[in-house]
């Protein structure tokens, strides 16, 4: 998986990042740095669990809202902001869910589904895109969350450790379970 | 939680992720919060001084709002009436209370269900109905009852009409009141359409229209389109309907070509695809085979060639660690080599990993500001060397037996592969003959075409499409496009209804007229005393509902009452006719 150059941050970076966010507690304005920096970000992620794009931009307003209001409590832990900002967010998109119905929706690329079948080394063929569908939705919100950001986000086992706040080698641990509940499911498709 | 899969949907594009920013309001957002918050601070309202100012203002504001909305509730009534009319009238309580007014089915069973689809609001989006029709709908057309726009998808619900069977199916009213003059409609096509979101009605936004081009039976020039409005229980003009006529053989060919196109997908892109499917996953399990590693020939020195003997442990390398007496011999890719090497006391001599591993080793040779590096080769000799080749014998046993069971799998593999992929080549070959035959199919009937009729079998009735009627929708409701005819003129009965001469008579829930001639419907209510006027020299027929149960008066039994002069007209029950549309049709012979 390439590395997101926006979330991965050297020593140097993640210390700058941390000044910006001391003087944003002090100086709301100051959290314009942030919001112009994570803003793509965070409404990729929201709107990638999302069907309605207009509903992703509310979304992502509330986020930042959120983290502007919660701002004196976030705790520099030796991570990129956004990882904190990731959380709320997925706070934000469940809690949408649960209250206002809406809509929890999987978004994904054919390549991705045919990256998970041939993980498992299956053939992937367009006319097993209903049951590949079928087995990502009856995965728990828990298991779908990690497929989304490792599949079809594409993102590496350091920066969903760090936006799950547990180990890499947990993620990866989580993540090899997850392989496995897939690939018991996958290898009864024929080739 | 319910979840939505959607594959391959477009990205957004980064500058409208850009125009969507806003610091500035997010800021203004966190102020107002934090400002609402400081007033909800206990300290805040200990202050006396505060607390009086704030109770005093407090009833400063409800007497005055008490004051002025008793004397301007009439007004304010006025106004959400007319944001309410504003806002198109179709709610789903308010049309079935109209409905069993105005529209009113005569039988539960016969009407059918509305088709649903689901538009997403920022997209907007085109349905195409089974009978051909297409409804077009722009981005963000749709708004709630307060004005606003709608979030999320939109559930459409869309129904047709296309002959007086729907119509007396649906109850909808046919007579049409223009300027004191009563006229019944004839339908070329008619839809109901509507929109909700949540089980809650949603409404057209005043900018926006929706397009509905209405597949039609009937291509003639001389309909209008007419909108019912249930409120004033008439059809309100809209506007002179101009057909769009469709050419003969045109959905034929479409679907020629559309399968065409399939059968050209599928040989070549579907089954390409599945063929290299098929070639990754059997690389993948080939490349997971066990590679056996091929043991070090362990090799004497060679006649000539220089080496070196070196002290000290090789624990770092096992396979040198076995022996005691290595010689390192210099490499012929050693240029720089030059006897005058081995006359130098080295102070420092190191052994590493040569380019290639457990063959060859980097020989570093330092003095003062001298270095050297020799690529080296160890040797052996005397005992050390049998010895050596004796592991080595065995080992490569061993490794030319791994080799020979890799190849086998590999090849068990590849030929596992070769079927599977023979398949879909066979699979291949055959769709391209079918391809083949198809396209000379479409090439012969292009040139009939025109001798072809189009048929569409839609509607649960074989109707031709002959034309698409277009619609321009600004409120949600029931669309007609419709030729108003003048009433019958002739004799003028009390119809009453029996079985048999021995029967009393039945006493209808619904009486519907058809007029076969101009392909209407009259609706025999109380507001006419049930009375039927009919052209003698016509084709009618007569059906009723009484308790759900439907009776008809064919065209001959009409007929026949008719000739007889009398009043009686007598009716057969339709048995397992009426909870069946097309059975209904037949028996009105429509």
């Amino acid at each position: 998986m390439a590395i997101n150059p926006h979330f991965h941050h050297s020593d140097q970076q993640l210390k700058e990042e941390l000044m910006v966010i001391e003087a944003a507690k002090l100086d709301p304005e100051q959290f314009g740095t942030l919001y112009e920096k994570y803003y793509k970000q965070i409404f990729n992620y929201v709107y990638q669990r999302m069907d309605s794009k207009d509903a992703a931009f509310d979304i992502t307003g509330q986020v930042f809202l959120k983290a502007m209001t919660n701002l004196q409590k976030y705790e520099y832990k030796g991570v990129p902001f956004a990882s904190w900002l990731y959380r709320i967010a997925h706070n934000e998109v469940m809690q949408l869910f649960r209250t206002q119905k809406n809509k929890r929706a999987i978004n994904c690329d054919i390549s991705d589904l045919r990256f998970i079948c041939e993980e498992q080394e299956t053939p992937f063929f367009e006319e097993y895109i209903p049951v590949v569908k079928k087995l990502i939705q009856e995965l728990n919100q828990d298991d779908l969350h990690m497929v989304e950001m490792r599949f079809f986000e594409k993102r590496p086992f350091k920066e969903i450790a760090d936006i799950l706040d547990i180990t890499e080698v947990n993620a990866k641990v989580r993540m090899y379970r997850i392989i496995e509940k897939l690939k018991k499911s996958i290898s009864k498709i024929h080739v | 939680m319910s979840l939505k899969f959607n594959i391959d949907r477009p990205k957004v594009k980064d500058e409208e992720i850009k125009n969507q920013q806003d610091f500035k309001s997010l800021v203004d957002k966190f102020k107002q919060q934090s400002l609402k918050k400081a007033q909800g601070d206990e300290s805040w309202w200990t202050n006396k001084i505060v607390r009086y100012s704030t109770v005093i203002a407090g009833i400063t504001v409800i007497c005055t709002i008490t004051y002025f909305s008793l004397f301007n509730n009439q007004q304010t009534t006025k106004i959400k009436h007319e944001e309410k009319t504003t806002l198109s009238p179709l709610t789903k309580s308010n049309s079935q209370s109209t409905k069993t007014k105005f529209v009113q089915a005569p039988s539960s069973t016969l009407r059918r269900p509305y088709s649903t689809y689901t538009v997403n609001n920022a997209k907007g989006g085109k349905i195409i109905h089974p009978t051909a029709s297409k409804i077009s709908i722009p981005k963000n057309s749709f708004v709630d009852k307060n004005g606003k726009s709608i979030i999320g998808d939109v559930t459409i619900e869309y129904k047709e009409f296309h002959d007086v069977g729907d119509v007396i199916a649906e109850g909808i009213p046919m007579s049409y009141d223009s300027a004191g003059k009563k006229y019944s409609l004839e339908t070329a096509g008619m839809f109901d359409i509507r929109g909700y979101q949540n089980g809650e009605p949603v409404y057209i936004a005043p900018n926006k229209n929706l397009n509905v081009e209405l597949a039609s039976a009937n291509d003639a020039n001389r309909f209008h389109q007419y909108y019912l409005d249930t409120n004033a229980r008439n059809w309100n003009y809209l506007k002179h309907d101009v057909p769009v006529r469709i050419k003969k053989g045109e959905k034929e060919e479409a679907a020629n070509l559309k399968k065409l196109q399939a059968l050209q997908l599928e040989i070549e892109k579907v089954i390409p695809q599945k063929i290299d499917s098929v070639g990754i996953v059997y690389s993948h399990k080939a490349e997971k085979l066990p590679r056996a590693k091929e043991p070090v020939k362990p090799a004497k020195p060679s006649a000539g060639r220089p080496n070196f003997k070196l002290d000290g442990s090789y624990e770092e390398f096992p396979e040198l660690a076995a022996f005691t007496n290595v010689l390192f011999e210099v490499g012929l890719e050693n240029k720089n080599y030059s006897n005058d090497l081995h006359e130098i006391t080295w102070s420092d001599v190191k052994i590493s990993q040569g380019p290639v591993k457990g063959v060859n080793y980097v020989l570093s040779l330092s003095y003062r500001n001298r270095h050297e590096k020799l690529i080296v080769y160890p040797v052996l000799t005397g005992t050390e060397f049998d010895q050596a080749r004796e592991r080595y014998n065995a080992k490569f046993e061993i490794y030319r037996a791994l080799v020979e069971k890799r190849t086998a799998d590999e090849k068990h593999l590849m030929d596992e592969m070769a079927a599977k992929q023979a398949v879909y080549l066979a699979e291949q070959r055959r769709k391209q003959d079918e391809f083949e035959k198809e396209k000379a199919k479409l090439a012969e009937s292009s040139n009939a075409v025109a001798l072809n009729e189009l048929s569409s079998n839609f509607n649960a009735m074989s109707i031709q499409v002959k034309a698409q009627r277009i619609f321009t929708v600004s409120k949600f409701g029931i669309f007609n496009s419709d030729c108003p005819h003048s009433l019958p003129e002739g004799k003028t009965v009390r119809p009453v209804f029996v079985l048999n001469e021995k029967d009393k008579p039945l006493q209808p829930d619904f009486i519907y007229m058809v007029d076969h001639a101009k392909k209407t419907v009259y609706t025999l209510d109380k507001q006419t005393g049930y009375s039927m006027v009919y052209d003698p020299n016509q084709q009618y027929s007569i059906c009723i509902f009484k308790n759900n149960k439907l009776f008809i008066c064919s065209k001959a039994m009409f007929k026949e009452s008719a000739e007889t002069d009398s009043n009686k007209f007598f009716v057969s029950p339709v048995l397992q006719g009426s909870d069946n549309l097309i059975d209904f049709k037949k028996a009105l012979e429509i």
